[in-house]
């Protein structure tokens, strides 16, 4: 065995430029398959840490009823207690509650619909970072009657700017019409234009009053938590606590994201192995060239004597050298290319519009499991022996007579 | 007693329409310790005829029988491994393993038949110095000369104390020097260690040192001589 892989190794480097060559494409299909996984992989957790910390948290508590009908009715019956619990838990980064009501905004230019969520200023900045979002005007304080903000791209809409009017419409548990005038306190932006233009916020003390309903009256709490992987049993411990109340993780909040999250590994694991097996391909013409130009050697090899296994698995080791030569190294070089991401971020400053709406930032942060790179190992060895059967099968078929013979 | 024997061998070639004779009906005993060379003019059958008794080729009808077992119908893999207990091959065109050094490619025989390390240096170093190689034993082939590379195809065919040694046209490729030194040591291996050689040849001076002649043409033995 020693010596064939010794011959192996030597017949490898016979012809330097030829090996190299498969060497070097196999080195670039793999640091390419890593680093378009990583930037993918990138981009997604990206996209579900951005939606998760503006929007839906991780956690969000609510009426069984309120998810099927929106009504002003479903309020959650203990609020406060469910925030004071949540506020002593060590998982939990920040938590908001929240009273929401659909309805129309108007201006004297246009109407359209929105929701408005009654926040607490202090809480809900805490939780979404509402208050580094506004970009003109000023985030709510405690003085000022009934302030309002509103997104950019609904602002432009509108036709308003900070210190504006605007008149919002909505209907109270009694199914009454309540109208009543609010003032631009500031404008937010998102990264994603959607959100701007539905969601407005007002300080939920006004919306509690105009709706004339009590201080605790709440829709929804939201938490936040340190760690994403807290997520699942957190919820199953609130449910618990609060048999009387729906408790949903982002899971059952985003179910698109959790898809996207669950797929996102198997695409990619695609992506390689097609990749591979365009390399393998490249793999096979060299070997068979190796074969065919060492036809008399092979015949040579038989007549005295060398078996037809160890032929065969002289052929496989020489596949397998070229993969394992080229295999680390790709690894090494996605490795050291994706670190080099993660730490500088790579710049989609050309994108930026097409990812605001996707509801990403333009610097991307590529990142990769390493579990990642043990499957890509293992695709690589699977595709090499795949590569490495055919030239071997072929020089089993050589006729030691023929091949002798031929000069 | 007979090493090699061949009843009404036969060879014979699809070419187009017609069918070639190759071999055609070679009855042929050897006996242990001969120096024999078949000779004949070019496409007489002499290489078909060593090929088919070296188990490089399957006869179309007939018998080869070396060391008293019949080898014309055994399996490539069993023809294999008897090819490496029992008979030792010189090329014409030497076939040395291009990345092997001269020593390595004389112990990877008995690498293949085994042998212990030990072993295997030990005799590969009494086999190039029977060739007179023993100052090359590091080199590999394409650091050699012709004569050399053939001198070292002969110990790498006497590596695995084959019953025999097959040797197809081995002085083709060589100058007169070369070839007298590849036949002094032949020679001086078939007298003094009793190795049998049979050869194919149409190299005068081969067949002036033979002790048996075979004539062949046209795939058929026209003369047999005995020196």
């Amino acid at each position: 065995m020693k010596i064939i892989l010794n011959i192996a190794w030597r017949n490898i480097w016979r012809n330097k430029l030829r090996s190299l060559v498969v060497i070097i494409s196999i080195v670039l299909g793999i640091w390419a398959g890593v680093f378009v996984s990583a930037f993918s992989f990138g981009l997604n957790d990206q996209r579900k840490d951005a939606l998760l910390e503006n929007q839906f948290s991780h956690i969000q508590i609510h009426n069984p009823n309120w998810k099927d009908q929106n009504e002003m009715a479903y309020t959650l019956e203990s609020a406060n207690k469910i925030i004071e619990n949540l506020k002593g838990d060590p998982r939990v980064r920040a938590t908001a509650p929240r009273i929401i009501a659909n309805g129309m905004c108007a201006s004297a230019h246009y109407s359209g619909g929105v929701q408005i969520y009654g926040v607490e200023p202090e809480a809900e900045s805490e939780i979404t970072g509402l208050s580094s979002k506004v970009d003109s005007g000023q985030y709510f304080s405690a003085e000022g009657r009934n302030p309002i903000l509103i997104g950019a791209a609904l602002a432009e809409k509108l036709e308003v700017k900070p210190g504006s009017k605007v008149v919002l419409s909505f209907s109270n548990a009694d199914n009454d019409i309540i109208s009543a005038s609010f003032k631009v306190r500031g404008l937010y932006s998102e990264v994603s234009s959607t959100i701007e233009k539905i969601k407005v916020y007002v300080r939920a003390s006004d919306l509690q009053t105009l709706l004339g309903e009590g201080a605790e009256s709440y829709h929804e709490v939201a938490a936040l938590l340190y760690a994403e992987e807290n997520s699942d049993s957190l919820r199953k411990e609130l449910a618990a606590k609060y048999p009387t109340d729906l408790v949903e993780s982002w899971k059952e909040l985003a179910p698109e994201l959790a898809y996207s999250d669950s797929i996102m590994s198997q695409m990619l694991y695609i992506i390689i192995g097609i990749i591979m097996l365009a390399l393998s391909f490249g793999i096979i013409n060299t070997m068979l060239m190796a074969v065919l130009e060492r036809r008399k050697e092979i015949g040579v090899l038989m007549s005295v004597g060398m078996s037809k296994g160890r032929i065969f698995m002289m052929i496989i080791i020489e596949t397998f050298y070229l993969g394992l030569l080229g295999g680390p190294l790709g690894l090494l070089l996605g490795y050291w290319s994706v670190e080099q991401g993660a730490k500088n971020g790579l710049s989609l400053e050309v994108f930026s519009d097409g990812l605001a709406s996707f509801g990403i930032g333009t610097i991307i942060y590529p990142n990769l499991p390493n579990s990642f790179y043990f499957g890509t190992v293992a695709i690589v060895l699977i595709m090499t022996l795949f590569a490495s059967i055919y030239p071997a099968r072929h020089a089993l078929k050589l006729n030691p007579v023929e091949t002798i013979r031929t000069i | 007693m007979a090493i090699i024997e061949t009843k009404n061998l036969h060879r014979h070639y699809q070419d187009g329409d017609s069918i070639i004779h190759a071999v055609d009906g070679v009855d042929l005993s050897i006996q242990e310790g001969e120096f024999t060379a078949i000779i004949g003019p070019s496409g007489s059958g002499k290489t078909t005829l060593l090929n088919l008794i070296g188990g490089l080729d399957t006869p179309t009808q007939g018998e080869v029988i070396v060391d008293q077992k019949a080898i014309h119908d055994l399996s490539d893999n069993k023809l294999i491994e008897f090819r490496l207990r029992h008979i030792g091959f010189v090329f014409q065109a030497y076939n040395l393993i291009p990345v092997l050094t001269a020593q390595e490619n004389v112990e990877f025989i008995m690498l293949l038949q085994g042998q212990s390390a030990q072993e295997r240096k030990q005799r590969a170093q009494e086999l190039l110095k029977a060739v007179g190689l023993s100052q090359q034993a590091h080199k590999r082939p394409s650091e050699l000369s012709g004569g050399q590379q053939q001198r070292v195809a002969v110990a790498r065919a006497l590596a695995s104390k084959p019953s025999f040694v097959l040797a197809d046209e081995p002085t083709a490729n060589l100058d007169s020097q070369s070839t007298k030194d590849l036949l002094d040591i032949m020679h001086q291996l078939n007298q003094d260690e009793g190795v049998t050689f049979l050869f194919s040849t149409h190299d005068q001076r081969v067949i002036d040192r033979a002790q048996r002649l075979i004539y062949v043409e046209d795939g058929k033995i026209k003369t047999d001589t005995q020196k």
